[in-house]
Formats: C-alpha cells, structure tokens, sequence
C-alpha cells in the first residue's frame, strides 16, 4: 500500500489509554453512513479509521423538510441525527465491520446522561476499540448540545463515561462556544484521552426569489461545514491544544493536503474529513497517499517526526 | 504510490455540447462507464461548488460508452457546465440510483420541462423492447421545446387531458419526471384511476451516494411512514409509496 510511514498513535499522557492508526486520515461523522456502504467507492483499509454516523439509543428518523442547503464554499445540514439506533448497529453493522477489519470509531450521541452511559456500556461489552462522544450536534432538540455547551455539565458527563467505558475515548466539541478552552479542559478531566474538534458551526441558509409579485423564501437552519469554516477550526483547535495534554483529532473545512500542514502547525495530531468526502468520495485516500509521498520526498521518517518539525520550526 | 481507488467515479471527454432549446444544452461524454440504465443518474463535479450536481441519464450508447445528459441553466453549476467545450474533462460518479421497471403493458410517459431526459431514455428502451409507449411532453413556450416526444404541451400545463389520454389510450402505467408538484398530481391521479405510476424524484443531494441522509422523502412502507433516499433508494419511486407534503 505504501503508506506505513502513516501510522501514528494517539495517546492519553496521563493513562497511557491509546489509538493506534493506520493513517492519521479519518473519515468524520455522517459522511460516511454505517461505513460499509463506501465500500463501492474506495478501499477502505486505506483509512485511518471511519467516525460512525451519530448513533442514538433508539433509532431516530431525523428531521422532515429539506436537510440541505449549499452555500459559498460550505453546506447547511439538519439531517436530525438519523439513525438505526445502536441495538441495530451492533446486530447487523457491526459484524460487518469485524468481518472486514474496518477501522472505525463509534460515535455515540443522546438526549440525557443515562443514554450517554448506557451506550458506553455496550461498546465496552462489545469491545469497541475507540468512541467518539457527540455532544455537539446543533440539529436535535433535547440534550446533546446542551452538555457540549456547559463545562460543568460536560466534566460530569465525561466522567460518567468513563466509568463506564475502557477503550479510547474521544469527545467532539461544538464550536458554538465562548469558550472553547473551558469545555476541552472539562472533557480532559473528565476522562477524555482525546478531542475532536470542530462540529458544525449554526448557521441558516435562505434563498429569496422574486414571483409573480411575491417573494417566495426557501431556508434551511442547521450546522455549517466545509472549506468556510476553516478559519474558524484552526482557531478552536489550536484554542484546544493550548488547554489540554491529550491528543487533538481537527476538522472542519480539510479538503487539501495543505490544509493538513496548516491544522498541523497549530497542533493537530489526527484529522477528520467530512464535507469533502461529498466532493470527492477518494478524497480521505487521496490525502493520506499525498501527506506519504511528501513525507517520503523530504525523508521524514513517521508521522511524529513529520508533526514535531512543523511545530517546532 | 497508494493505490487510489474510487469504482464509480469517471473521468470522461465531452464529445459534443450544443444548444438544444432555450438555455437548455446536451452534452455528450465519452468514458469507460460501461453500463447505464434509465432512471439512473450521474453526479458531476462543478470545481466552482462545494457540492456535485445530479442529472438524469438521457441517452447511453453501450457500444461506444457515451452517455447523454440534459441540463437547464439555473445556477453556478450549469453556468459552469456550459462554458465546457468539446474535447474538455469532466468528473462525474455513475451509473447512481435506481431504475425504472420495464412492464409490458400499455405505457404513458410524462416528461415536464427538463424533466424529459430520462423519457427520451426510457421510450427509446421500451422501442428497443416493443413496449407500447406514448410520450407526452410539457413545456412553458415554443422555444423551449426538446424534440423526441409524441406530443407536446406549450403554454398549458401537460396534465390539462392527461385523464383523457390515459382513458384513450387505455393506458396502464404511467412513468414521469417532472417538477414535484406535477409528480404529485400524476401520482394522484394514477391512484384514483387504479394504474400503476412511477415517478423519478428530484431532491437537492449532497454526497449522492446514499451515506448523509440529506435527499430523503417520506415513504409509506407497512402502514409505517420512513425516509427513503431519492440518490440511493430512488430516484424512481412507485407513486402511490410517496407521502406529499
């Protein structure tokens, strides 16, 4: 394959917990469905690991109405957190997972604390290696971002997890925050071995046109992705890294390998691709294959070595 | 060099583009896509967007792999579409979506505005087959009009005799593409008059591959109401399944 100088580990300083990745890419959340159905498209085993779409206790089946808006450079969502619900996932995605050795984290999201633990309880009988937490999803009613928005509240959510859960864990933090420092600081010492970083930023899209006398409007609320977003990531992730000891995981707006270097330089350790897989299915391949050669052409020997020169040039 | 692999993704040539109606264009690419049916879509990469754009299939030659697609201006996205010419790349994923069923029976096809490109597809398959067929088409003015139908409407709207053409005829399936407001009402109507109708839906898509969730329509399915896909599980859908809004 030519990427082993792609693997890295992601690693709690304070527990030694860790994640070990065939490639720093991962694909985000909700950009990849259940993960198997990419399978037409792209060798998977190129990954880093896939983020599950956001599964819930009990299936969900999302928002009614449109759940997609395009805007410059990004996109609107209110998909609404659509999903099998977990007791499906485990039953018929997972084994599918096993069977083909796909690397993945299970990004789990609820309405209150028992639904958090309670699913935390079951990836750890099932042994799944990784979780991602989402507590950061603009799109649903009740919970989620209410504990993503509240230090506290997400401090003794985290904890909570923990308990319940061995494996590495990773929460996913909303950039819809003052203050980005206080919830990453929460999270890392709640348990967290990791942070991901950033959700969808709110956002509304409206389109007026002018008919037969009448304005006819047509808009969309919900979270914001893609390349416009960037700006705004680089600046949370590196708010981040300022805070905390645990490894970072950055998104938002990463479509080009130049993106990679400049999430590096503020700290990431990992990367998630999300809109840009609506783009260009290969793209999370694409990247890893073009951040290999460039390590192989200016002799940087792994991943590590490839982050510390950036930071530290 | 990692190996990249993306199965459905194309590169193809744009073999001719011209102007077949008012702002509306036909566009021919040559690829190594071996294989299209009608109801299918493709997605085409517009450098200038952050999403793809879907168009039906409205013509695929097997023999010399090229595929005809119809498109409208409406946005940035067919303004970019047209300022392509001959001999120039484009990237698109296919063959997407489902088909259309092929019964052999007594067929309407009802095509409204751009909407026609896959009945152009769809009549020339049911000829291949020796399906009987009758393809009506609607359009806003004369100069709008994509030839290839049996009859069209101008001005009116295509469903003004569409109950006396179907009892004329003694028609027992109707197929369409078509603004959904229209699709709705030929739904309905099929429904009252106890034929079968499909109908190819059209949704704004983001990945067009069925993972975000993003281009879903209500369905009846068991006394049950879900979401379905239009990119993955459609875009063609049997009328009576189809909850309107």
């Amino acid at each position: 394959m030519g990427l082993e100088n792609l693997k890295t580990t992601l690693i709690n300083p304070k527990t030694n917990n860790s994640l070990t990745l065939k490639t720093p890419i991962i694909g985000a959340s909700g950009t990849y469905g259940y993960v198997d159905e990419y399978e037409n498209f792209i060798d998977l085993n190129c990954l880093g690991a896939i983020s599950t779409k956001g599964i819930t206790l009990e299936k969900r089946p999302g928002n009614s109405g449109d759940r997609i808006f395009e805007v410059q450079n990004g996109m609107i969502n209110r998909i609404g957190l659509e999903n099998v619900g977990i007791h499906a996932f485990l039953e018929e995605k997972l084994p599918k997972l096993i069977e083909k050795k796909i690397d993945f984290l299970l990004n789990i999201a609820g309405s209150t604390t028992e639904d958090y633990e309670k699913l935390a309880l079951l990836a750890n009988e099932y042994n799944i290696k990784a979780i991602e937490v989402n507590v950061s999803c603009p799109n649903v009613k009740q919970g989620c971002l209410e504990f993503g928005l509240n230090p506290n509240a997400l401090f003794e959510l985290t904890k909570k997890i923990r308990k319940n859960y061995d494996g590495f864990l990773i929460v996913k933090l909303s950039p819809n925050t003052q203050d980005i420092k206080a919830l990453a600081t929460a999270a890392e010492q709640g348990g967290a071995d990791c942070i991901s970083a950033i959700n969808t930023l709110r956002g509304l899209g409206i389109k007026v046109d002018y008919i037969a006398n009448k304005f006819i409007k047509k808009s969309v609320q919900g979270g914001l992705s893609g390349s416009c977003i960037k700006p705004v990531a680089l600046y949370m992730v590196n708010q981040i890294k300022q805070a905390v000891k645990i490894p970072v995981i950055a998104m938002g707006g990463i479509a080009k390998f130049e993106d990679l270097l400049e999430f590096m330089a503020v700290g990431a350790d990992a990367f998630q691709i999300g809109t840009a897989n609506f783009i260009n299915p290969s793209i999370c391949t694409n990247l890893a294959a073009q951040l290999s050669n460039f390590m192989d052409k200016n002799n940087f020997k792994d991943f590590n070595e490839l982050k510390g020169a950036i930071q530290n040039d | 060099m990692a190996k990249i692999m993306n199965k459905k993704d194309y590169k193809g040539k744009i073999t001719s583009i011209k102007n077949v109606a008012l702002n509306t264009y036909e566009m021919k690419i040559s690829s190594d896509l071996d294989n299209a049916m009608c109801g299918q879509f493709i997605s085409i990469l517009c450098p200038n967007k952050t999403l793809r754009r879907p168009f039906s299939i409205a013509d695929f030659d097997k023999e010399n792999k090229i595929l005809t697609v119809l498109f409208k201006l409406r946005g940035e996205g067919t303004q970019y579409l047209k300022s392509l010419k001959e001999n120039d790349t484009i990237q698109f994923m296919a063959p997407l979506g489902n088909t259309f069923k092929l019964e052999n029976k007594n067929c309407l096809l009802v095509g409204a505005g751009i909407g026609i490109a896959p009945m152009l597809f769809l009549k020339k398959e049911m000829n291949k087959k020796g399906i009987k067929n009758y393809l009506i088409s609607g359009f806003k003015e004369e100069n709008e009009i994509i030839y290839g139908s049996d009859e069209n409407v101008v001005g009116g709207s295509v469903l003004d005799n569409l109950e006396d053409l179907i009892k004329q005829k003694n028609i027992e399936v109707i197929y369409s593409c078509a603004p959904t407001i229209v699709l709705q009402k030929i739904a309905q109507l099929a429904q009252k008059l106890s034929i079968k109708s499909y109908i190819a839906m059209e949704r704004v898509m983001a990945c067009s591959i069925g993972v975000c969730r993003g281009c879903v329509i209500k369905i009846k399915k068991n006394n049950e109401i879900i979401y379905k896909s239009v990119c993955q599980d459609g875009p063609v859908f049997e009328g009576c399944e189809v909850v309107w809004d």
